[in-house]
């Protein structure tokens, strides 16, 4: 059997580690509990180390978590954590789900003391880990993002997920792989490189594998389109079982995925104008103002609404920033012939008649 | 004889005046160390019977780890005392750069502690603020907040899991 990777190795331990604390900090464990506790800390002198280190993170957290704010708002804020119908940042069973087959624990064991004795010696007392489901199972995370909300999160792995406005992506990572479901949204994947646990997305009718590297995938009805940034990322039809030769993409290309049809021939693209997203702006170089609208209301708070529909045809180019609408507006006003109406809820856009310069972007 | 037990880390540091503390922290400068101090903790409970430590297993790892730092501390000094000048110059100069960093570090480590607890869900920061800050018991905690114990324990399990890997990061 190939030996966990050491990363995976700390993560076990920082779970069995806390676990056991948890249980201690508790009350009395009983006979059986001490028993198994004692055989868990005999195993190796890094599950020692990882008990005293959580001990002092224990103990540094109540003077840490003073500075959080007062007790009844905390607990105000975890209520409203519940009644909230979109939660910013949850995790969903916080840990593992199902518990996993005592074998896989006794294996990080044994592969983390490299004596074997010792690790079968664990096997009889982990019932008690198995139980709480604490040991290796696997990590699942949920993150959702509300319209014009911006997230980055950083992963088990290390790798780092930049989620882009209206997103909901989950998180599945286990010994052998490591999933992300993109349910909806945009987002951009950092995946740091393991060459024996492939990073796969799920986004709809795609799935895009990678073992390190940077892309983004955005997921519109039945449309993924995934973009790489940097290295080398495999594209495929997520439905199919077996998997045909996924298409290649390298740095700058892109290709998009429909639903019921295979990906497309791949395209240059300047990456760094699809995850402008990630500096906070859209870049656009002669597009149509629809699209540029349409890109720019996924994070405004006023929708942009083109109430002249040739108007959308126009081509413009800029950067605009997703967060900062009375830039966009600026812009707008400053084309010629166009006229913009703020209200309360919308950003109307529309032919300004009185212009005779008007008939020049109509064509 | 099972006393009703208030908590071992509470015991911990009332009874061993955060000698364990000093333990990491002396030692936390030099990876490499730390896993020897560990490395020694863990020989000495494999030393003893199972019978001696299995009714306080926690207690009697803390009581391990404190002696041992103790004895570090005496052995320090002898060993300061004993080698000549010149050796002991240059044995201060490198004690003293990393404990200035580390004190520096240990203001620094409740500020950095602070920003990662903030990543968590407002639950997990509830519970571990009255749990650890507040030092009510499981129970109470999940009283306050309106979730069962079970779940307390395991948002303080999340915790700590998670500010430990983003600690040991940093370190």
């Amino acid at each position: 059997m190939t030996p966990p990777k050491n990363e995976q190795i700390q993560a076990a331990l920082a779970e069995q580690a806390a676990e056991w604390f948890v249980a201690d900090d508790t009350g009395p464990l009983d006979a059986d509990d001490s028993a198994a506790l004692i055989a868990w800390l005999k195993t190796s002198p890094m599950h020692v180390e990882e008990f005293l280190r959580t001990a002092v993170i224990a103990r540094d957290l109540g003077g840490a978590a003073a500075g959080l704010g007062t007790v009844e708002g905390l607990i105000a804020r975890a209520k409203a954590e519940d009644s909230r119908p979109v939660q910013r940042y949850w995790l969903r069973g916080l840990r593992a789900v199902q518990n996993p087959p005592r074998w896989q624990t006794a294996m990080v064991t044994m592969a983390a003391v490299g004596v074997i004795s010792l690790g079968v010696l664990c096997l009889s007392k982990f019932g008690f880990f198995a139980d709480r489901s604490a040991a290796n199972g696997f990590t699942e995370l949920h993150f959702v993002t509300n319209h014009g909300e911006q997230q980055t999160q950083r992963l088990p792995d290390s790798s780092v997920l930049h989620i882009n406005t209206d997103t909901a992506i989950a998180v599945r990572y286990s010994k052998t792989e490591r999933i992300i479901v993109l349910e909806s949204g945009e987002a951009d994947f950092e995946v740091a490189h393991e060459s024996d646990r492939a990073f796969r997305v799920y986004a709809g009718p795609a799935v895009a594998i990678a073992h390190g590297t940077q892309f983004d995938v955005r997921l519109t009805h039945d449309l993924a389109t995934v973009t790489v940034i940097e290295g080398l990322v495999g594209v495929g039809r997520s439905e199919s079982s077996q998997m045909p030769e996924p298409l290649e993409l390298t740095a700058n290309q892109q290709t998009s995925v429909w639903k019921d049809g295979r990906p497309l021939a791949p395209i240059s693209v300047d990456a760094h104008r699809s995850t402008a997203w990630l500096h906070k702006q859209i870049v656009f170089d002669h597009q149509a103002l629809e699209q540029v609208a349409a890109e720019f209301n996924r994070y405004a708070e006023k929708p942009i609404e083109i109430t002249t529909p040739e108007l959308g045809k126009l081509e413009i180019s800029g950067t605009v920033s997703t967060e900062d609408s009375e830039e966009f507006v600026a812009f707008l006003r400053s084309l010629e012939g166009v006229r913009v109406e703020v209200t309360k809820t919308r950003i109307l856009v529309s032919k300004n008649l009185s212009n005779t310069a008007a008939h020049e972007y109509t064509r | 004889m099972s006393a009703p037990k208030p908590s071992f880390v509470e015991r911990l540091f009332a009874e061993h005046a955060g000698a364990l503390q000093a333990f990491f922290r002396r030692r936390v400068q030099s990876k490499a160390d730390a896993q020897d101090l560990a490395q020694e903790v863990y020989l000495r409970m494999l030393r003893v019977s199972d019978q001696e430590a299995i009714r306080n297993p926690v207690l009697y790892l803390y009581t391990v780890a404190n002696n041992l730092a103790k004895e570090q501390v005496v052995l320090d000094r002898r060993r300061a005392s004993g080698v000549d000048v010149e050796e002991a110059e240059s044995h201060e100069q490198l004690q003293r750069l990393p404990t200035f960093d580390v004190e520096l570090d240990q203001a620094q480590r409740t500020e950095r502690l602070l920003v990662v607890l903030k990543q968590l869900s407002p639950k997990c920061q509830a519970a571990v603020a009255l749990r650890f800050t507040e030092g009510l018991s499981y129970r109470e905690v999940a009283l306050r907040m309106g979730v069962s114990a079970q779940m307390v324990k395991k948002y303080v399990a999340h915790a700590l899991v998670h500010c430990r890997r983003r600690m040991a990061r940093l370190e």
